[in-house]
């Protein structure tokens, strides 16, 4: 029956084909360094799966998303872990994309045939960190507010434009509630449609191309 | 880079099943690999069950919270009570959802027949939650939505309503009217 | 890479691959591991550490010490090393040469090398990049202790300094010599500090510079002070009182059962300055108003070069020798001179030629002199000026840089007049003609509270007002002055309107009650509450003034009891007369009534003023500051106050027209001797001590 299915289903789909290509492929020896960029694509779900949790609860407007926070955090069932899961998952994915980038660097793995994968995952770094930046803002307590102060502060110094990529960053002169909202779309919305995008191109590519072998002495 | 043709991995010559037959082969191989993946299996569902779990508890936690005040809420003095027709009071209330606490205001009826005892029916329509209002004429609670009628003691006498009106418990307390369980 | 080398690599791959081991389910158990590893240790923080949430966001609180996210505190330490200007090389060029870098990373380590020994540049610039970057993460963390961390308990000064600084300076600041620190607090720097202004008192501002300019200040202060001490204490100590204590050890007379030793045993030199740094901050407002506006009055004015004024303060009195104009004017101009500093309403004409020969040095202010004869004497031969103190001696020289420019700056401000008419045109309508406030014409139901106080002034210090007025005060509905933000006032009409507020300091337009701190004790009688509080306005004896007259017998009739206790009680709304309520028992209040109706019965004299009642403090508030320390009269006790003073007695009861004291206080003096030096009192003030003296001075 279950050989029946499968097959009725690789006859419409072709899965079978696409499940080997993707797991019964045979890969490199490598060893325990490599399992830096898995690991960040399961920190990734981790905030996937608990940012959409969040979001049942979370009001994207100053009085409420402190209150809304503080309900998540304080008031229901499990919500310390899930909202400890997502604080905690983006500063370990933070640290694991760096790390897998250093690693990536020191075997020379964004060398041919490998350099879009490496200018995808430059691309994901940087998303990453601005994942960071926005989310920091939404609890609306002290330290987010006054980070997001200092931090749109710094950009400001930007030649020419500083100002008004301030204003248009932030809404207006000053962080607000419009501020709170379009961060809140950033990192909800735009932020994680470019993050799926590339990051489905960059694993494409990752099982297309195949992974670096560990390089030996004089290669 | 050149064309596809020069890529690495080609699907047709890609690492497929040969090699993989190869080790297939070999008792060893085979016992390993179940070991492999049922540890796969084990850590993945602990990882999904560590996440699941809580995430049920999670979205289904706001259901659990009382929803039904317990207090006795006050409608009104008993003097304002008419006892030929059915008297609708009014009476606020705090509902709380999570960390938002709102002010609903509700009606219900209160009749009474000797004016010590007292019954209060809720004026919401136990079909589709239309308002009811009382019909002299018809000497019952009409329902504008589908045309039900309730009785006077909120008993369904025609229409799709599937339950009588919905009662309160009363108290009367210094000449004041309380109910509770809104 | 060459096509060669390329197709050397697939090969060279495929061989590998071949070699390698299938990824289900070998990788993807690695992989789990490490997955499953990760989460225990994130459910594990999630539950022992959690996700902190702070108190709700406060825009209005300054206080707070901002920090990002740790994974950004590369950056934030890395812009402490580019300052002003060259910040934009820190937040931009780098960050933008460090991604332009990575992205072209393939185009730019183009070898077919792929082993890291064989590509030194990538991988040493690569390592330097992780290096620094976890270097910086960790001088951030550790420079910038969270709020409230390592300050010692009780230390005021130091958690000021944790609270307001710690967070973007770190444990220290080092400040370039000659910089106004007091300046640069309040006002902030372009280079991204705020200013602190609105959140500091003048006082905390001075402790902080006091504690910055001189940490080796603070601690020689808080081991061998601070048992019996605060620092708040003496911040407003008088300087030359410090230094005495400070060198007569054990000799100084409160010091004298302790066991304390003189500070040149103990301190070096450096230590000794640093402590009276800290103790009396570099902050030359503050140090005038404390150490020249006795004599010297508020209003600074000094025509010549800040060389000049720095050798007059550094040398004072004791070797400023005035040249001998006998040889350089004639007989003549020495008499119109002589004549003009003994009486100058009798010699309009000596007013020219002081200005052009006296003003660079003596300004406005025209010397004392006992007689003609010693003006001509003085004039022709010149002389020592020895009233004043050889600041040189006391003030450290950080402080006498700090008043010396505030000083030279203070002489070029504007004079008042043009500030008082732009004050009414563009701040009465709120603030009421004399600066006591009123209903807020831009916010219902709120009061504008007086701006002309002691209080308000004291606290507030020329930046400050200069802040206020340009940037507006938005929360309390007051618009932006300054043509900086929109309003109509240049930079110098905003000067000259502070310096208009600043005189109210000298001639207060209005007598305010004094703020709660002042109020009398709970067991004060009603008749000692009239006269510490109500006199102020309404006339110790109920003559009125500012307020109503009680004497009046119309008054009298037209209010019961009860009216009068509840007008004390509740007060009257957008006048001085505060609810008093809240600050005095219903007791007393009940007293206060008795004691208002007795100016009913008798009439307008309810007994004279006497040396305990009003005279003492007049005399402590206005005449002590120099009486007392430098000899001549004094009147900090009855019996000096009658007993001393130079050539003769100050005081004849029963006869204030021949006593000096009035005499120089109502300018009647035969050699012109005004007091206070500055400026004469209030006439109200002068009318009790007329009124003292006429009734016999009475001691009480």
């Amino acid at each position: 029956m279950a050989t029946k299915l499968g097959d009725w289903m690789d006859d419409r789909t072709g899965w079978r084909t696409h499940h080997a290509t993707i797991f019964l492929r045979k890969i490199p020896k490598i060893n325990w360094s490599y399992t830096l960029g898995s690991a960040t694509l399961f920190t990734m779900f981790i905030q996937i799966v608990t940012g959409i949790l969040l979001t049942l609860y979370y009001v994207p407007e100053p009085q409420q998303a402190y209150a809304s926070v503080s309900y998540i955090t304080n008031e229901l069932p499990f919500g310390w872990l899930i909202r400890g899961l997502h604080h905690w998952g983006a500063s370990a994915m933070v640290l694991l994309v760096v790390l897998h980038m250093v690693r990536v660097i020191i075997y020379g793995a964004y060398k041919y045939p490998r350099e879009f994968t490496w200018i995808t995952g430059v691309a994901l770094l940087l998303l990453t960190f601005a994942f960071g930046f926005t989310g920091y803002l939404l609890p609306w307590d002290q330290r987010a507010y006054w980070a997001t102060v200092v931090g749109t502060q710094i950009g400001e110094v930007t030649p020419v434009v500083g100002d008004t990529l301030r204003a248009v960053m932030l809404g207006g002169e000053e962080i607000s509630g419009l501020t709170l909202t379009r961060f809140y779309g950033a990192h909800v919305w735009v932020l994680p449609s470019l993050l799926l995008l590339l990051v489905g191109i960059h694993i494409f590519l990752v099982i297309r191309n195949g992974i670096t072998s560990v390089p030996k002495r004089g290669e | 880079m050149g064309d596809d043709a020069d890529g690495p991995v080609d699907e047709k010559v890609g690492p497929l099943g040969p090699s993989i037959e190869d080790e297939s082969s070999d008792d060893q191989g085979v016992s390993r690999r179940k070991l492999l993946a049922g540890s796969v299996g084990i850590m993945g569902g602990a990882i999904a069950a560590g996440i699941g779990v809580p995430a049920v508890f999670y979205v289904a936690g706001p259901s659990q919270e009382q929803q039904v005040a317990q207090e006795w809420v006050r409608l009104g003095s008993v003097t304002s009570v008419d006892s030929a027709e059915p008297t609708l009071m009014k009476a606020t209330i705090e509902r709380r959802a999570g960390y938002l606490t709102t002010t609903e205001e509700f009606s219900v009826f209160v009749t009474t027949e000797n004016g010590t005892d007292f019954v209060a029916l809720s004026n919401v329509c136990t079909h589709l939650g239309c308002r009811v209002r009382w019909v002299e004429e018809q000497s019952g609670f009409f329902c504008p939505c589908h045309n039900a009628v309730f009785n006077r003691d909120g008993s369904v006498a025609t229409g799709p309503p599937p339950r009588p009106l919905d009662s309160f418990e009363t108290k009367v307390e210094d000449g004041q009217i309380f109910i509770k369980g809104v | 890479m060459k096509k060669e080398e390329r197709e050397a690599y697939l090969e060279n791959y495929e061989e590998e691959k071949k070699k390698g081991v299938p990824f289900w389910p070998d990788i993807i158990f690695k992989d789990s591991i490490v997955a499953f590893i990760i989460f225990i240790a994130l459910v594990a923080l999630a539950y022992f550490v959690g996700a902190s949430l702070e108190e709700i966001a406060d825009p209005s609180d300054a206080t707070y010490t901002p920090r990002p996210e740790w994974y950004f505190l590369f950056l934030f330490q890395l812009l402490k090393f580019f300052p002003g200007d060259l910040e934009v090389i820190g937040v931009i060029v780098l960050p933008v040469i460090a991604i332009v870098f990575l992205i072209l990373l393939p185009w730019i380590d183009r070898s077919s090398r792929r082993h890291p020994a064989g590509r030194p540049v990538v991988i040493g610039v690569t390592v330097f990049g992780m290096v620094a970057a976890v270097f910086l993460t960790v001088q951030a963390v550790e420079e910038a202790p969270p709020p409230g961390g390592t300050t010692a308990e009780g230390d005021r000064t130091a958690a000021l300094y944790v609270d307001n600084c710690a967070g973007c300076h770190g444990s220290t600041v080092a400040v370039a010599p000659g910089t106004d620190l007091f300046a640069v607090i309040s006002a902030g720097t372009h280079e991204g500090m705020p200013s602190w202004n609105a959140d500091l008192a003048a006082d905390e501002i001075d402790a902080l510079v006091g504690f910055i300019l001189a940490p080796r200040g603070n601690e020689v202060f808080a081991s061998s002070c601070a048992g019996c001490h605060t620092a708040d204490e003496l911040i407003e100590a008088d300087a030359i009182e410090l230094r005495n204590a400070l060198e007569a050890g054990s000799g100084y007379p409160p010091h004298e059962t302790l066991d304390v030793p003189e500070w040149s045993e103990v301190l070096s030199s450096a230590e000794q300055g640093q402590l009276l740094n800290f103790l009396t901050a570099p902050d030359g407002q503050r140090l005038w108003t404390q150490q020249c506006s006795s004599c010297h009055g508020r209003s600074v004015a000094f025509a010549g070069t800040t060389e000049e004024l720095r050798e007059v303060v550094v040398q004072g009195g004791g070797h400023l020798d005035m040249p001998a104009f006998g040889a350089t004017l004639g007989d003549a101009d020495i008499e119109i001179l002589a004549n003009y500093v003994t009486d100058p309403a009798s010699t309009p004409e000596g007013e020219q030629l002081f200005a052009q020969s006296c003003a660079s040095c003596h300004a406005q202010r025209i010397p004392r002199v006992e007689s003609f004869d010693e003006a001509v004497q003085a004039i022709a031969l010149g002389g020592a000026h020895e009233d004043m103190p050889v600041w040189g001696e006391i003030l450290t020289d950080e402080q006498t840089d700090a008043l010396v420019a505030y000083v030279a700056e203070a002489a070029e401000r504007p004079d008042l007049a043009s500030g008082q008419e732009l004050y009414a045109q563009n701040c009465a309508n709120c603030h009421g003609e004399f600066g006591e406030g009123g209903l807020n014409p831009a916010r219902s139901d709120d009061i504008i509270a007086p701006i002309s106080t002691a209080e308000y002034l004291r606290t507030r210090d020329d930046q400050t007002l200069r802040a206020i007025i340009s940037q507006g005060q938005p929360n309390f509905g007051m618009s932006p002055f300054g043509s900086a933000f929109g309003g109509p006032l240049s930079d110098d009409q905003v000067d000259e309107l502070v310096a208009f507020m600043r005189a109210w300091e000298a001639n207060p337009p209005v007598e305010l009650p004094p703020e709660v701190e002042d109020v009398p004790q709970p067991t004060a009688s009603g008749q000692e509450v009239y006269g510490q509080l109500c006199a102020q306005c309404h006339g110790q004896l109920g003559q009125g003034g500012i307020g109503t007259a009680f004497a009046d017998p119309s008054w009298q009739s037209a209010n019961s009891d009860r009216d009068i206790f509840d007008a004390v009680n509740l007060g009257h709304e957008a006048t001085a007369m505060i609810a008093w309520g809240e600050v005095l028992t219903s007791q007393q209040i009940e007293q206060l009534v008795v004691h208002i109706r007795t100016f009913e019965s008798s009439g307008s004299t309810a007994g004279p003023p006497t040396y305990d009642g009003a005279v003492s403090s007049i005399f402590e508030e206005s005449c002590t500051a120099c009486h007392g320390s430098l000899g001549g009269w004094t009147g900090t006790s009855y019996e000096e106050a009658l007993n001393t003073g130079q050539g003769g007695p100050t005081i004849i009861p029963g006869d204030p027209d021949n006593s000096r004291l009035v005499q120089t206080m109502i300018d009647t003096h035969p050699d012109g001797v005004i007091m206070p030096p500055a400026g004469l009192l209030p006439d109200d003030t002068v009318q009790i001590i007329i009124d003292w003296v006429a009734a016999g001075a009475p001691e009480r």
